[in-house]
């Protein structure tokens, strides 16, 4: 999984920011995803990012799962950050939109904007391409990693 | 948090909830089953088509509750402009009808927030678990129950099995002491205000908050319900008080109070922390010389006495802060050093599950009473739910608020969140009784203060933010 970087340097980024309470209306995940990083970032899209880097507690707010499926279909498979708020990091893996990567402040200081990343959830590494560095990811919770593997909480079966 | 570990120290309320409703453990995570799911047109719509394309059924339609509040136009008399929103209530009242669910749609006189409403029909009860699609569910856990927001996939996860997976919280104790000098001034509103301005929007990260203490259990249900609700702009997973004899008396007699409501008082009595369980981490706050709050920036955080000024980003130790304080002042358009008191406002939003129960709206009537809203300002009071409604134009606060230049709204979410045609234009500024003052929450370019609804209809009278312990 390698693709680009689109670093915000910023704490408690928010579901409201990610997608403005406006569009939770629209059902079409393409056209949500259009309004995706609206409220802080029109120029997103042009930046055509396969992660988002950011810092402590993003996806405060809102539950919308509108604010997950908006980046996923924006092109995101990931989000890096030092910290997520609870109810995005389950609905990211619940809907099995995109990863929710909790990593270290080296990694968060020092992967730039635009660098090119490669992820490596089995081995737990985040792979800095551009800049040739590699830090760990915190691995995922046991029951997270589960639902990761099957796909979403639907495909989840408890033993 | 294993009955092993319970049988043999005393265990905290969270503790006592989540071990009578764990049906299976994987590792952290436990299945817990769920007493109650409320539901509302927004975050449902993909759930039921989830159901619908497996085929699956609600499991407990019985135990399912369902609402509009976030779309619905709070004047009711104009035909829906917005034929997205409309849909989706349409689709809402569709997927009732199909599954069985008990719906208060609009036009119904129970209609209302949804965190509103649960505890005036007495939906919402003490030991309980409560789901509901929308972070603000922390607001039930006033009445000692387990209450979280929940995202969509796990909506439909509920609806089909009852069930939720939840990773175990931390237990978090945050203890409230002291004595309010003027509690018609200094609000429960308040409280929370400072306590997220001193633990931070990630502060809660991870745990469950109980609010204990004797500045906790002297607030009424109404202002315990204001505390709880902003326990996720804590960042926390839920909220908690334990229930009381307050708790009890606001249960008693409502719609769907259980009939055996003695004996589940008996149990509700059981309902409180053990003296020796142990929290994870403790946070204390003295009241005592609480001043009336009021937000200067774009994060809940980012609040200061109304006694202050707006705070110069130079001064924070830490760059990150620092950075996200700028930024936020450059959004409000403030500079620093400006008293918060000289801050001039554009609208007022008396509103939102936060702040929009009838103890709320006869607050800030009393600030109201015999006043005008100064010209230029544009405020509004929209009650939380219609039975809030009726009951305050019995009490003939709707006439306080109307004679003063308010425009008096029927029930909904309104100007909270910019989703339905209440919605602050680029650059306008607004004292709001509601939860979040996030860039672009009450509509694209809006600015937002946080504040009491006391504190907001004086706002609306004076035209700028004014200290509202010089009012009473």
């Amino acid at each position: 999984m390698s693709g680009k970087v689109v670093r915000y340097g910023r704490d408690n980024i928010d579901t409201d920011v990610i997608i403005p309470g406006q569009y939770l209306k629209i059902h079409d995940y393409e056209e949500l995803a259009r309004h995706a990083m609206e409220g802080m970032d029109p120029d997103f899209h042009s930046k055509k990012g396969s992660y988002i880097l950011a810092g402590k507690n993003f996806g405060c707010g809102s539950s919308r799962e509108h604010a997950p499926i908006a980046l996923a279909h924006s092109g995101i498979k990931a989000v890096l950050a030092l910290s997520f708020a609870r109810i995005f990091y389950r609905n990211a893996v619940d809907g099995a939109f995109l990863l929710p990567i909790e990593i270290g402040e080296d990694a968060y200081q020092k992967i730039a904007d635009g660098s090119e990343i490669d992820i490596d959830v089995g081995a737990g590494l985040v792979r800095d391409i551009t800049a040739g560095a590699q830090y760990k990811m915190r691995p995922f919770p046991e029951m997270i990693s589960k639902i990761i593997e099957a796909g979403g909480l639907f495909g989840y079966k408890p033993e | 948090m294993g009955t092993s570990q319970s049988d043999i120290m005393g265990r905290t309320l969270l503790e006592k909830i989540w071990d009578s409703h764990v049906i299976a453990d994987e590792g952290n995570t436990s299945l817990l089953y769920v007493d109650r799911h409320l539901i509302h047109e927004v975050t449902s719509p993909q759930a039921f088509e989830g159901l619908r394309l497996a085929g699956r059924s609600v499991r407990r339609p019985d135990l399912t509750v369902a609402t509009m509040d976030h779309n619905v136009p709070t004047s009711r008399s104009l035909p829906m402009a917005d034929q997205t929103s409309e849909a989706q209530m349409r689709a809402l009242e569709r997927n009732c009808t199909e599954f069985g669910i008990r719906l208060f749609g609009i036009g119904s006189p129970r209609q209302g927030i949804v965190h509103v409403i649960g505890p005036q029909l007495g939906i919402t009860l003490p030991g309980t678990t409560i789901v509901c699609g929308d972070s603000h569910t922390s607001t039930h856990g006033a009445f000692g129950a387990l209450a979280l927001g929940i995202g969509t996939s796990d909506v439909e996860h509920v609806l089909a099995s009852q069930t939720l997976w939840l990773e175990r919280p931390k237990t978090l104790e945050v203890a409230v002491s002291g004595v309010r000098k003027n509690p018609l001034a200094v609000t429960a509103k308040d409280i929370m205000l400072m306590i997220i301005r001193k633990m931070g929007t990630g502060g809660g990260a991870g745990s469950v908050m109980e609010y204990r203490g004797q500045a906790i259990t002297a607030l009424s249900m109404e202002q315990r319900m204001t505390i709880c609700n902003m326990s996720i702009e804590a960042g926390a997973r839920a909220g908690l008080v334990a229930p009381d004899e307050k708790t009890f008396e606001y249960l008693e007699g409502r719609e769907f109070t259980p009939t055996n409501f003695d004996s589940l008082v008996g149990e509700w009595r059981e309902l409180y922390t053990d003296q020796d369980a142990k929290f994870d981490g403790t946070f204390e706050l003295d009241i005592g010389n609480l001043a009336p709050q009021v937000s200067w920036g774009t994060s809940p955080e980012m609040t200061c006495d109304i006694t202050q000024n707006v705070p110069d980003p130079a001064e924070f130790a830490d760059e990150q802060k620092m950075r996200a304080a700028q930024r936020a002042l450059e959004y409000m358009d403030l500079v620093p050093g400006t008293p918060m008191q000289e801050i001039k406002i554009d609208r007022v939003f008396i509103g939102s599950c936060t702040n929009a129960r009838i103890e709320d709206l006869t607050e800030a009537a009393e600030i109201v009473r015999g006043q005008k809203v100064l010209p230029g300002v544009s405020a509004m009071v929209v009650p939380g739910s219609q039975m809030v409604k009726t009951e305050a134009e019995k009490m003939g606060l709707d006439s306080v608020f109307i004679d003063a230049g308010f425009e008096w709204r029927e029930s909904g979410c309104s100007m909270c969140l910019g989703m339905n045609p209440d919605i602050l234009l680029p650059g306008e500024r607004c004292a709001s009784t509601s939860n979040r003052n996030f860039e672009g929450r009450q509509g694209a370019g809006g600015r937002t203060h946080l504040a009491s609804p006391v504190m907001a209809a004086a706002a609306a009278i004076h035209g700028h933010f004014v200290d509202a312990r010089d009012l009473f």
